[in-house]
C-alpha cells in the first residue's frame, strides 16, 4: 500500500508514518515545480503532526549512466532540502480547539512559518516558495485484494492524510541549467538524539511508491520482514553491507511479481536492471519535460527499454501509480492491468495546495433496548428485513430474495427509502444492509442484530452515514428518530427486560 | 547520579503527548468506521483493538472494554476467516481478564491455523497474567527479550521479574527497556516509568515512595493524560498529606469516568475536611464500580475488592471480589489480596482456604 504502515516501527507514531511522496509541475503555473509528501495513513479529522519529528523532503541532481539491461541513474552529492518541524499544540483560551504551527527551513536557510490546516499556506515575501501542511484527502488509492487477479473496492476510500506540500520557481530553486533531471525523497527522523549522545535512525523513508510493501515487504520473497531494515537506511547512501541483502530480496520479488499472471515477460538481464533501478529508490522527475497523469515511471521504463524518456515522469496527485507499477513488474506493458477503482476518493486539484480537502469522518448512530422476550421471538418479527413491524412505515415492497434482496418502504410522511440487503445471519440474529436512496446521506449502512441478554434479549440497531447536503446534526437526528421509534415499538410489544 | 538526572538521562524525546493522545483518539475513531464499512477486511478488527487497547491502558477509558465487547459479537458475524476471530476473541477476552475464555478462543484460533507466533504470545500473556508456569513463562520471556531487544519484550519480561520478586532485575530491566527505545511514541516511555512506579511504589518489599513519585511524575510529564499514573502519584502525595496536589492530579481526569478516580478524589477531599464533596464523589465512585462490575466483574475484581476493602466499605463485597479475582488469575499478589481481606473480615475460613491455595502453589 504505497508507503503506508510500512513496517514495526511506523505502527508506533503514525504521524511518522510516511505513506506517499508527489513530484510534478504546477499545473497551474507551468514555471513552478510542487513536492508533496504525505503522513499518518487513515488519520482522523483531528490528526497533528509530531513535534518530536523532521519532515523533510530530499531533492538530487540525477544523470542517465547507463541504458537498457545496463540502466543506471546516478544521483549527485549536492542536495536541495526543506525540513519541516511542528511545535506543541496552542489554544487561544480554554476548551478552544488546538492550532499547531511548526517551520520550513528552505534550501536557501530562510525559514517559513507554517500554521497547519491553513488552506492559503505560506509564500517567502519574493513568492518563491510556497508551503502547506495539513489534513487532505488521502490521494493514493490501491483497489486490488490480489494483484493481478483479485480486484477490490479502494481500500483507502474516505481516507485521509496529514500533507506537506512545497511549491516553488523552478528555475530559482532547482537551478536547472545544471541538469533538469532529478531524484526525491522524502523522509522522517527523530529530532533530538537518544540517552547515549546518538541521533536515533530514521522512522520512515520514501521514494518511489510501493518499494517497501509491495517489492520488500511481499511475502513470496522471502519470510523475514525487511522493511524496517530498508526505513533506517540513508536515502541516496544505501550501505554497502546491506544493499545485497536487499538486492537479493528484489530480484525474487519482481521474479514473483513477473510470474503472477503465469507469463514471464522479464528476461533475466532486463529484470536484472529492473531491480537494480529500483534498489535506488527515489523519485524521478524531469523539470523540462511534461509530468502527467500517466508519466509516472516512464523516465525509468524507457531508459531500461534503451531509449531516451520523453516526460518528465514524477507522480501527480492523480496518478494511477498501483496499475503503473503492477502493470510495469507482471508483463512489462504488454497489457494495461486496471485494479477496481479508477480514481481516488477525491481527485486532486489542478490549484495549490493540489490534494483535495480532507473526508467528513462518517457519523454513526447506534441504539438498543432489553427486551423481556427471548431472541428467537423478537428475531421472527424484525429478522426477515421486511420492516413492517416498524411504526413509521405505511408501505412496504420486497424485491428479490436472499442477499441483494431491496425493499423499498413508504414512510407515514410519504417519503420513499430504498434500502439493500448486503448480509444476513440467521444462526446470530443479524443483518446489515445499504440504504440506496431516501435518506439525505451517503455512503449509509445498517445493522440490525439480536442477542441473548440474561432471561431476555437486546436488540442493537446501528448506522453510519454521511450527511448529505444537510448538516451532520440535522441527518443525525432524523436517522436518531427512525431507531429509536422503532426501538420503542419493540419495547411496547415484547415488553422491557426486568 | 541523582534520581532525577538518571530518570532524564534515560528518557528518549517522543511526541508531545497531548499530540499522542489527540492522534489515538483520532486514528481510534477512524478505525472504527472502517471496521463498520468492512468488519471482514484484512487488519482493521485488529487495529481497532489495539487502538482500543491503548485508550484503555493510557487514557483510562473504562469504555474501551465495552467496545471491544461490541467488536468481538461483530467480528463473529462478519464472516472472517474462524481461526483469525477467534484470535480476535481471545485478545479482547484477556483484555477484559476473561482469561478462560480467552484460552478457549485461543485453542479455537490454533486449530483454525492461526499464525503460531501470534497464538504463542498471546498465551505467553496470559500464562503470566494467571501467573501459570511462571519459570516457562520466564525462560521464554528471557529468550525473546534477548532476541530482540524490543521494548515491549523488555518490558514484559520485566513485569514479571517484579511478579518473581526479583526487583532488581526488574528495575534494570526496565531502564534496559529505557535504553533500546530508538522512536518517537511516547506510550511506550510513559509506560515503562508507570511500571518503575509500581515496582518501587506497590511492589518492592520496603517500598520507596519518593522515588516511585519520581517515575510516575516522568510517566505524566510524558503523557499527561495517563489516568492510571495520576492516581498512583496521587495515592502518595494524599499519604504524604500533600491534598492539593492529589487533588489536582485528579480532577484532570476526573471526566476519564474510571470510578477509582472518583474514590481517590472522595479520600481527598475527605481527609481535608470537605466532608459534603467527598461524600458526592464517593456516590459516584460506588455507582462507577458498581456497574462496572455489572459489565467487566473479572477485569475490575482486584480494584474492586480494594475500593470495598477501604472506602468502600463493604469488607464482605470485597473479599467476594478478592475470591473470584484469585480464582481468575491465582498470582501470588491476587492471593496475598484475599488473604489480607479475609484477615481483616475476620474470616478465619476464607483466610485458611487461601492459605492453602498459596501453599498448594
Amino acid at each position: 500500500m504505497s508507503d503506508h504502515i510500512d513496517g514495526p516501527r511506523q505502527v508506533g507514531d503514525p504521524a511518522a508514518d510516511l505513506s506517499d511522496l508527489f513530484a510534478f509541475i504546477s499545473p497551474e503555473n507551468h514555471s513552478r515545480t510542487v513536492l508533496a509528501a504525505c503522513v499518518f495513513p487513515s488519520a482522523g479529522t483531528s490528526a497533528m503532526f509530531s513535534n518530536a519529528v523532521e519532515y523533510a523532503i530530499a531533492v538530487r541532481w540525477v544523470t542517465v549512466a547507463g541504458l537498457g539491461d545496463g540502466a543506471k541513474f546516478q544521483p549527485g552529492e549536492e542536495e536541495i532540502r526543506f525540513s519541516c518541524r511542528f511545535d506543541n499544540l496552542k489554544r487561544a483560551t480554554a476548551g478552544t480547539s488546538p492550532v499547531q504551527s511548526g517551520t520550513c527551513t528552505l534550501p536557501d536557510g530562510r525559514t517559513l512559518p507554517i500554521v497547519v490546516n491553513d488552506e492559503k499556506g505560506t509564500s517567502t515575501p519574493d513568492g518563491v516558495f510556497r508551503i502547506f501542511a495539513g489534513l487532505r484527502s488521502d490521494p493514493f488509492y490501491l483497489a486490488w485484494l490480489d494483484p493481478p487477479t483479485r480486484k477490490g473496492p479502494n481500500l483507502l476510500l474516505h481516507d485521509n492524510v496529514l500533507s506537506i506540500v512545497i511549491e516553488f520557481d523552478t528555475r530559482r530553486v532547482l537551478d536547472p541549467d545544471k541538469g533538469t533531471l532529478f531524484g526525491a525523497i522524502a523522509e522522517t527522523v527523530p529530532l533530538k538524539p537518544n540517552v547515549i549522545g546518538q541521533k536515533p535512525p530514521r522512522i520512515d523513508w520514501v521514494g518511489r511508491p510501493e518499494q517497501t510493501n509491495m517489492r520488500l515487504g511481499n511475502t513470496a520473497a522471502g519470510p523475514l520482514d525487511l522493511r524496517d531494515l530498508w526505513n533506517q537506511e540513508t536515502p541516496f547512501a544505501i550501505s554497502a553491507d546491506l544493499k545485497p541483502v536487499f538486492h537479493q530480496r528484489l530480484t525474487a520479488s519482481l521474479k514473483n511479481w513477473d510470474m503472477r499472471d503465469g507469463v514471464a515477460d522479464w528476461t533475466p538481464a532486463a529484470l536484472a536492471a529492473n531491480v537494480n533501478v529500483f534498489l535506488d529508490d527515489f523519485l524521478l522527475f524531469d523539470v523540462a519535460k511534461p509530468t502527467t497523469d500517466t508519466s509516472h515511471l516512464e523516465i525509468e521504463k524507457s531508459t531500461i527499454n534503451g531509449r531516451a524518456y520523453q516526460t518528465g515522469g514524477g507522480r501527480t496527485v492523480n496518478a494511477n501509480v498501483i496499475d503503473i507499477l503492477v502493470t510495469w513488474m507482471v508483463n512489462r506493458d504488454r497489457e494495461f492491468i486496471q485494479g477496481g477503482a479508477t480514481a481516488a476518493t477525491k481527485p486532486g486539484t489542478n490549484a495549490f495546495p493540489y490534494l483535495a480537502s480532507p473526508n467528513t469522518e462518517l457519523q454513526m448512530v447506534a441504539d438498543s433496548v432489553d427486551l423481556a422476550a427471548t431472541p428467537d421471538a423478537v428475531w421472527a418479527l424484525i429478522g426477515g428485513f421486511d420492516p413492517a413491524w416498524h411504526p413509521l412505515v405505511a408501505k412496504v415492497t420486497m424485491t428479490g430474495s436472499g442477499v441483494g434482496q431491496l425493499r423499498t418502504i413508504e414512510t407515514i410522511d410519504g417519503k420513499q427509502i430504498i434500502e439493500r440487503l448486503d448480509q444476513s445471519d440467521t444462526s446470530s440474529r443479524f443483518y446489515r444492509y445499504t440504504s440506496l436512496s431516501g435518506i439525505p446521506a451517503s455512503n449509509y449502512t445498517g445493522a440490525l442484530g439480536v442477542k441473548p441478554k440474561g432471561d431476555g434479549s437486546v436488540v442493537e440497531w446501528r448506522s453510519q452515514f454521511l450527511a448529505d447536503n444537510q448538516p451532520d446534526i440535522v441527518v443525525k437526528a432524523i436517522v436518531s428518530a427512525l431507531l429509536k421509534t422503532g426501538l420503542a415499538s419493540l419495547k411496547q410489544r415484547f415488553g422491557a427486560a426486568k | 547520579m541523582t534520581v532525577v538526572q538518571e530518570i532524564d538521562s534515560a528518557i528518549t524525546p517522543t511526541t508531545d503527548g497531548e499530540i499522542a493522545i489527540i492522534n489515538l483518539e483520532s486514528a481510534r475513531r477512524r478505525s472504527w468506521t472502517r471496521f463498520f464499512a468492512d468488519p471482514a477486511r484484512d487488519g482493521i478488527a485488529e487495529t481497532v483493538v489495539e487502538h482500543e487497547q491503548l485508550t484503555l491502558q493510557f487514557v483510562g477509558d473504562v469504555s474501551a472494554l465495552d467496545r471491544v465487547a461490541l467488536l468481538a459479537t461483530q467480528v463473529a458475524q462478519a464472516g472472517m476467516a474462524s481461526a483469525r476471530a477467534a484470535l480476535i476473541q481471545a485478545q479482547v477476552a484477556s483484555m477484559a481478564h476473561r482469561f478462560a475464555d480467552a484460552r478457549h478462543h485461543l485453542s479455537q484460533a490454533e486449530i483454525g491455523g492461526a499464525p503460531a507466533a501470534d497464538v504463542d504470545r498471546l498465551r505467553l500473556n496470559i500464562d503470566q497474567a494467571c501467573g501459570n508456569d511462571l519459570d516457562g513463562v520466564l525462560e521464554a520471556r528471557r529468550g525473546m527479550a534477548n532476541r530482540t531487544q524490543d521494548l515491549g519484550d523488555l518490558v514484559a519480561l520485566g513485569s514479571l521479574l517484579a511478579d518473581l520478586r526479583d526487583f532488581t532485575a526488574a528495575d534494570r530491566t526496565y531502564k534496559e527497556a529505557l535504553r533500546s527505545y530508538l522512536d518517537v511514541s511516547p506510550f511506550p516511555i510513559a509506560q515503562v516509568c508507570f511500571q518503575l512506579g509500581m515496582l518501587w511504589g506497590e511492589l518492592a518489599l520496603e517500598p520507596d515512595p519518593a522515588l516511585a513519585a519520581c517515575w510516575y511524575r516522568q510517566a505524566i510529564a510524558v503523557l499527561p493524560m495517563y489516568t492510571k499514573a495520576r492516581v498512583h502519584l496521587a495515592e502518595i502525595c494524599y499519604a504524604e498529606g500533600n491534598f492539593s496536589e492529589a487533588e489536582a492530579l485528579l480532577r484532570q481526569v476526573l471526566a476519564i469516568g474510571d470510578p477509582e478516580v472518583d474514590w481517590r478524589l472522595a479520600d481527598v477531599l475527605m481527609a481535608d475536611g470537605r466532608f459534603e464533596e467527598s461524600a458526592s464523589r464517593m456516590k459516584v465512585a460506588h455507582s462507577g464500580f458498581e456497574s462496572l462490575l455489572e459489565r467487566h466483574l473479572l477485569a475490575f475484581a482486584d480494584h474492586g475488592a480494594e475500593f470495598y476493602a477501604g472506602s468502600g466499605n463493604d469488607l464482605r463485597k470485597a473479599l467476594q471480589l478478592a475470591r473470584v479475582n484469585a480464582s481468575n488469575r491465582p498470582t501470588l499478589r491476587a492471593l496475598e489480596q484475599a488473604h489480607d481481606i479475609a484477615i481483616s473480615a475476620n474470616d478465619a475460613a476464607s483466610a485458611f482456604e487461601v492459605e492453602s491455595e498459596v501453599t498448594c502453589r
